[in-house]
């Protein structure tokens, strides 16, 4: 680790879908280079409301965004700031959300073509090693309807890593999965994880959250109820939530 | 009695007339996915007041029967209008048809719209696309995909509905069937020789429907 450059800061992130419900209350977060950060909570709490605020998949109600360097104002924010906001970032489905019209081979490239303008010649190869090491390099031509689960996903983690983000957010990408082929995409994460990938992971895998990430967050309530170590988190949790929750989980 | 050197003689004569058919069909067909593609897109985005015009539009259009509608474009509304009543009969047909049919093909195309689901768009967004990346490498394509058997449907109603023209004079099929009718009153063979036409012409569309439907179902 060593150097602690902030690649995520989050200030006073508030979002509110309607006065009725206040989704995310006062978030502050700062997520340095190489941390993999799992947010662990229960249903409804805001996790992916707070990760899709990141990229403005939902735009935050108030607070700032700051990711690799590029700070979003969420009461002023301007369409292009909120493009560029988005390059710095890339983000993987629950529901893979692959382009159907597409190869792999395409998805992975797409973005690379379009938004970064490579020539098509360099997308390729940077397209094809991604395949390589999420294992999909037989299926590159592949269309997603013809692809299982568990592949189309780590399609989508390739996709996702091909425009360098400077972090990575998951929003519990093995969820939809068939239990057999939930091996295979954690798998693909954890190498993720060795290489020193900045990751922001939404998952219920608790083992997994356990082995890979460097750092733990626990929401409760549209807020940050517990911040730590996968150890001062999931092995000795103090706060009552955290255990009501953990208890809920091994069930 | 049922006289086949009459019907042989008939056939090509009345036959001879598929071309104002497929005039009016092509031509209609053209305009009706110009409507159908700007309605489809105003329904699509639910564009501020358009949005409400277009729904009573394409409902008055499905929602009525074609033979009024054609009369009351150009018996009714010609009363008010000398740019209607200087129109032939074709263009006449041709622009109801249209106007018709583009109702029925927006709601085609809306449907084919909406069928490519917002995970695709978020993640196209989360990937740093344009809207306009998004519409055109991403929506458009896949839309078309959908969107292209129900349209060749479409067509081939327009075909059969084309016949409704002679209503207003349009020498087409049945305009020919009436004035052979009107000499001869042989109308078994008459209108069993039109019957055979609209049949051979549908017939045979209808097998590039069933190749089309095929092909965009395999293409991904
Ligand atoms: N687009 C939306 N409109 C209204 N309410 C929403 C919307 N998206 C999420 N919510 C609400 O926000 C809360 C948090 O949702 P979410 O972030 O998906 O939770 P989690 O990912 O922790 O399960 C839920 O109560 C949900 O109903
Ligand atoms: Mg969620």
């Amino acid at each position: 680790m060593g150097t602690e450059t902030p690649m995520v800061k989050v200030e006073h992130l508030y979002k509110e879908f309607d006065t009725e419900t206040k989704v995310l209350k006062d978030i502050n977060l700062t997520v340095n280079k190489n941390e993999v950060i799992a947010i662990l909570g229960p249903s409804g709490t805001g996790k992916s409301t707070l990760l899709r605020c990141l990229n403005y998949l939902t735009v935050p109600t108030k607070g700032i965004i700051e990711i690799g360097g590029l700070r979003v104002d969420a009461e002023k924010h301007t369409k292009k700031e909120v493009i560029e906001l988005r390059k710095h970032s890339s983000m993987v489905f629950q529901g893979y959300n692959l382009f159907k019209n597409k190869t792999a081979l395409e998805n992975v490239m797409e973005a690379l073509i379009q938004v970064q303008k490579k020539p098509k010649a360099e997308a390729e190869k940077i397209s094809l090693d991604l395949l390589k090491r999420v294992g999909m390099l037989e299926r590159k031509d592949f269309y997603p309807s013809k692809l299982s689960g568990g592949q189309q996903q780590r399609v989508g983690i390739a996709r996702a890593l091909a425009v360098n983000p400077n972090v990575l957010l998951f929003d519990e990408p093995t969820s939809a999965l068939d239990p057999e082929l939930v091996g295979e995409v954690l798998n693909t994460i954890k190498s993720l994880a060795e290489e020193g990938t900045t990751m922001l992971l939404v998952t219920h895998e608790i083992g997994f959250a356990r082995e890979v990430a460097t750092r733990v967050l626990f929401m409760d309530g549209g807020r940050i109820a517990a911040d730590g170590t996968p150890e001062e988190i999931i092995d000795h949790p103090e706060n009552e939530r955290v255990r009501q929750f953990l208890n809920f989980i091994k069930k | 009695m049922f006289k086949i050197s009459y019907f042989m003689e008939i056939l090509p004569i009345i036959g001879s007339k598929v071309n104002v058919t497929f005039e009016l069909t092509i031509v209609s067909t053209i305009f009706a996915l110009l409507v159908g593609v700007v309605v489809a897109i105003i329904s699509y985005y639910k564009v501020g007041g358009f949005y409400q015009l277009t729904r009573v539009y394409v409902s008055i259009m499905r929602g009525t029967p074609i033979v009024a509608q054609l009369y009351f474009f150009y018996y009714g509304l010609a009363l008010y209008s000398a740019m209607i009543r200087n129109m032939t009969p074709l263009i006449a047909v041709s622009v109801v048809m249209s106007l018709n049919m583009g109702a029925f093909m927006s709601e085609s195309i809306r449907g084919a719209l909406l069928s490519v689901d917002e995970g695709q768009k978020e993640a196209a967004y989360s990937l740093g696309m344009t809207n306009f990346q998004l519409i055109t490498r991403i929506i458009i394509p896949q839309a078309v995909r959908v969107a292209l058997p129900p349209i060749f449907n479409d067509v081939i109603n327009l075909i059969k509905t084309t016949s409704l023209a002679f209503m207003l004079g349009v020498p087409d099929i049945m305009g020919a069937a009436k004035i052979e009718g009107a000499k001869t009153f042989r109308y078994f063979e008459i209108y069993a020789a039109v019957m055979l036409i609209y049949w051979v012409i549908i017939f045979v569309l209808g097998i590039l429907h069933k190749l089309l439907e095929k092909k965009c179902a395999s293409m991904y």
